[in-house]
């Protein structure tokens, strides 16, 4: 403390004059130099004694003030235990949930990237007024020269994924390797944990990348135990020894938290769609560089007009920031989320605020007499200060520990996939200092201000008064009303969001899927793209495994596919024969074996299902489901009618293999029920299904229908594999239920979080009502007591304090209906999907109020009732 | 003589009556105007002066000594001067009523 060295440094220097000063007296005297400094010392005495001494009064005098102020805080607190209970539960709450609410947004959206200026990152995406944005879009990897070599463009980097086994020592493993051009990491700036990052020199001048590796934390972890020797170690990804340079720190996660990252050649033949990213030169605006992407787009488009919006289109560049996978769906019920805790937050202040202000017109009588027996008036201030500053520290510890709990709380139950790989959630604390500062303000504003103003001279009136009910305290019961009204407001607010959540979430899991999501297991198998070359290698893998597996004990059916499995799939422009082309129709296409209706449990609505044979020899027919049946006219029967799907002669993307001179006529023999093949919450999408063995991807989805429990025969089913080809492993074991799961648990969240505020701003309320009723209660007792007197009944007295509870109740309840359905107009398009407000939830959430706020006003109207009358009448303050 | 308990306070603020002074010339002014019987541990007087300036009855401000050197000086507020007048006052009574004590009775010498 400087301020504390300096005043030292100060008396340290008046003394030693003092001491000066003597001494030259004495020489004066005509004493010897050493006579008189011996003199002056003696008659000084103790020089450090008297320094110490003189600083102890600092610190002792100033330090007692502030522990005397803060013992009688204390035990005022500790006099009123009903006030400070209720006033440090409300601080809790408010502080605790808004900090942790708020620690999860600034986790997941505000700082979700260990990147250098994420937010100057720019992800092209392209929008047609006909096609709604198609998201972040990417560019063939021979375009790559053109969009880095753009005017306005300063750097830009690229991205893809490649399936990629690993083989050697342990047992092999497939993983999603990550290629990146040589500058991404430059790019990023991101520092490695040990050895080095990918660097352009990494991509020879002849385009070809050297072989070496970055490791991701995880794997590191996992493979190498974390051990430093990993560098220089060597990893057979697909078959190539590849050197380990680098290993990154645990939170960088670019692309996969899993595995690793590899230099992308540089290859201007090579279709493999990149995802790229740029960052402009210095004092370019966005638009001036969405205009020279347009350009590039253009002339793509001449080329490739399929793969491009056919009614026009403009190019625009997407922030990084806003393309994490917490945007969307979860982006808007955050915000909705941080609103909801915003109004929890008010409520715990109003609750503050009107605790204070009760407790303090209450006290009115008490400052009185203290200024008149003599108080000082910055002391009073000072006293009832450390009292609302105690308070608020109180809270705000118990809010820092419930926040800490909370904000766990609420990232457990955060899906993981909402949560961006990268993103650390922690307590925020300028978060935590922000509430602590309004729940602090508010405690001195309201506990001070009525202090103040019954400090001022007219102590006689407060005296006489004696409490019984001023002009100023009707005044303040009236403010106290309103700040009821208030919170009741912004509770049915938070009851009315709640139950639409809760609609959102049932209406959801009443959804049929059009499928049987019980007892299925669903793997991926990844073939190596280079070790299965071939159309028919990887047909007669798969075809061999499907009957492997058919065959395993415990095995119902099974199934292979790509596309409905149970969601998306490639979808295909087609054309249908005896119909004018719809130039951007699309439909999806899954390419199954002949069990996929029995295995998942879509019932056939009309023909036949694919034979075996058919599957095996790759025939040209295709199973529909009914949305898709809608695209012929009514009346019309599609079996037997044939359909053009353009996929199955032009795949797109060098990892596709079709069968030599395949057709793209496909002829109808079935329709299926229709799925949800879009997600649960979108419509379903027209499908057409068609042997797998017309198309063959390097990876493909698996489904397994078991008698028992589907995970019983996971091993079984690995074990398959390993009998087919000795390096082949599978990924992502999941059960169809998980599957749907992913798609409630949104909305579960949503649910738990809402139904949480809601049901906290409710206990606040109620808190609330409580604690202004009993004190207009208390203020009105003498009143009460010669009503009775004069012949009023228990229940007129009960009608008296019902009456008060009606009136604050009904305000509140008719502001905050009308501010939730202001509210939902904004919000149920963005969040809740389908559901909206009816009658009955409406009706719940009044009721749920009325029936709080008379519980809530229960105790006091009983105690009033039971009053003796004589009591009452000699009731003061 | 030893001062007695807390009276140290009242002559550093009885001599700041007169006028502003430094620490030395305070001690110096007590020893003097009580005829040299009181002896004050010049040490002592600073604890005295850092509690009457937290109490507020005194101000400390730098200023230009007689022999011209900079020293720190204080002066009495005017709750200083107050407070000044209300203990100056019950000493006054005190030291009167021990007076009495004290001194013979009259009847007695007659």
């Amino acid at each position: 403390m400087t301020w504390w060295k300096r005043r030292s440094d100060r008396l340290d220097d008046e003394i030693q004059k003092h001491i000066e000063f003597e001494i030259e007296q004495n020489v004066a005297a005509g004493m010897s130099a050493a006579e008189a400094r011996s003199a002056a010392l003696k008659k000084f005495g103790n020089v450090s004694l008297a320094k110490e001494e003189s600083r102890e009064i600092w610190g002792w005098l100033w330090l007692e003030r502030l522990w005397q102020d803060v013992v009688y805080g204390l035990r005022g607190l500790a006099h009123s235990p009903g006030f400070t209970v209720v006033a440090l539960l409300s601080l809790m709450l408010g502080i605790g949930a808004s900090t942790a609410l708020f620690s999860v947004v600034y986790g997941v959206l505000i700082a979700p990237y260990p990147y250098q200026k994420p937010n100057e990152i720019w992800a092209p995406a392209i929008v047609s007024p006909k096609e709604p944005s198609n998201g972040w879009r990417q560019y063939p990897r021979r375009e790559f020269p053109a969009i880095q070599k753009l005017p306005g463009v300063a750097t830009a980097m690229a991205t893809t994924y490649e399936p990629t086994l690993l083989t050697g020592d342990g047992s092999p493993e497939s993983f999603y390797g990550v290629l990146v051009t040589g500058n991404a990491f430059e790019f990023l700036g991101v520092k490695p944990l040990v050895g080095r990052t990918i660097q352009p020199f990494d991509v020879r001048p002849d385009g070809t990348p050297e072989p070496v590796v970055v490791l991701n934390y995880q794997f590191w972890q996992r493979i190498f135990n974390g051990d430093a020797d990993a560098i220089g170690k060597k990893l057979i990804l697909n078959d190539v020894p590849r050197t380990v340079v680098g290993v990154m720190p645990p939170r960088f996660g670019w692309f996969t938290d899993d595995s690793f990252w590899m230099p992308m050649s540089v290859d201007l033949t090579d279709e493999t769609p990149l995802n790229v990213i740029v960052r402009l030169q210095p004092g370019v605006s966005k638009e001036v560089v969405e205009q020279q992407l347009q350009g590039l787009n253009l002339r793509l488009a001449a080329e490739k007009p399929q793969d491009f919006p056919k009614g026009g289109f403009r190019t625009s560049l997407l922030n990084y920031m806003d393309i994490t996978v917490a945007s969307g769906a979860m982006k808007s019920s955050l915000h909705l989320l941080l609103v909801a805790v915003g109004f929890l937050l008010l409520i715990a202040c109003v609750n503050v605020a009107n605790l204070q202000l009760a407790r303090t017109t209450a006290r009115a009588r008490e400052i009185a007499v203290r200024l008149s027996v003599g108080a000082s008036r910055p002391r009073l201030v000072r006293q009832l200060l450390t009292e609302s500053v105690l308070l608020s520290v109180l809270g705000g510890a118990l809010g820092v520990l419930f926040a800490i709990a909370a904000t766990r709380a609420i990232a457990a139950l955060m899906p993981d996939f909402y949560k961006p790989n990268e993103a650390r959630i922690t307590m925020n604390i300028y978060v935590l200092l922000f509430s602590l500062g309004v729940s602090l303000l508010t405690g001195i504003l309201f506990g001070l201000t009525p202090a103040l103003r019954c400090s001022r001279p007219d102590l006689a009136g407060t005296l006489k008064d004696g409490g019984r009910g001023s002009v100023g305290s009707a005044g303040g019961q009236k403010v106290r009303g309103w700040l009821v009204a208030a919170e009741v407001a912004l509770s049915v607010i938070l009851l009315a969001g709640a139950s639409l959540a809760i609609r959102s979430f049932s209406q959801l899991t009443r959804i049929d899927p059009g499928f049987q999501p019980q007892k299925t297991l669903m793997v991926n198998v990844p073939l190596p793209p280079k070790r299965y070359a071939t159309l028919e290698r990887r047909n007669r893998f798969a075809r061999s495994l499907l009957e492997g597996v058919s065959v395993l004990p415990g095995v119902e059916a099974a199934a292979l596919g790509n596309g409905g499995m149970p969601f998306g799939g490639p979808r295909s422009a087609y054309s249908i024969d005896g119909q004018l082309r719809k130039e951007d129709g699309r439909i999806v296409v899954g390419f199954i074996s002949n069990d996929y209706p029995r295995t998942l449990g879509i019932p056939l609505k009309r023909g036949r299902t694919l034979t075996a044979e058919e599957v095996a020899d790759g025939t040209h027919v295709a199973l529909i489901n009914q949305t898709a049946a809608k695209l012929w006219s009514r009346g019309e029967n599609p079996l037997g009618r044939r359909i053009r799907l353009d996929l199955l002669n032009k795949p797109g993307g060098s990892q596709l293999l079709i069968p030599a001179g395949s057709t793209s006529d496909i002829t109808v023999v079935g329709i299926l029920g229709d799925t949800t093949n879009a997600g649960l919450r979108e419509a379903t999408l027209p499908a057409v299904y068609v042997p797998y063995t017309l198309l063959a991807p390097p990876t493909r989805v698996l489904a397994v229908r078991t008698f028992g429990d589907p995970l019983s025969v996971l091993n079984a089913v690995r074990q398959k594999l390993r009998d087919l080809d000795k390096d082949q492993p599978l990924a992502r074991p999941i059960t169809l239920e998980q599957i749907l799961g992913f798609q409630t648990v949104q909305p579960r969240f949503n649910m738990a979080l809402f139904s949480c505020f809601a049901a906290l701003g409710l206990a606040l309320a109620a808190i609330g009502i409580y604690s202004v009723i009993s004190y207009g209660v208390a203020q009105r007792m003498h009143e009460i007591g010669v009503r009775m007197a004069l012949g009023a009944r228990r229940g007129d007295v009960l009608v008296i304090v019902l009456r008060m509870v009606a009136k604050v109740a009904a305000v509140g309840l008719a502001i905050g209906l009308c501010g939730s359905i202001a509210l939902e107009r904004v919000v149920r398009f963005q969040v809740f999907a389908a559901a909206s407000f009816d009658f009955a939830a409406l009706a719940g959430v009044v009721l749920v109020l009325s029936v709080v706020a008379l519980l809530a006003a229960w105790l006091p109207a009983r105690r009033a009732a039971g009053l003796d009358p004589v009591t009452a009448l000699r009731h003061e303050a | 003589m030893d001062l007695l308990q807390g009276t140290l306070d009242l002559l550093v603020l009885q001599t700041l009556a007169s006028g502003r002074a430094h620490g030395h010339a305070i001690a110096q002014s007590i020893e003097q105007r009580s005829r040299e019987i009181l002896q004050v541990g010049h040490g002592s007087l600073y604890p005295a002066l850092q509690r009457l300036l937290r109490q507020g009855l005194i101000l400390a401000e730098d200023g230009q000594s007689d022999n011209n050197r900079r020293a720190r000086f204080y002066r009495l507020t005017p709750r200083g001067r107050r407070q000044l007048s209300l203990e100056a006052s019950k000493w006054q009574q005190f030291s009167t009523a021990i007076g009495y004590i004290l001194a013979p009775p009259a009847d007695e010498t007659n």
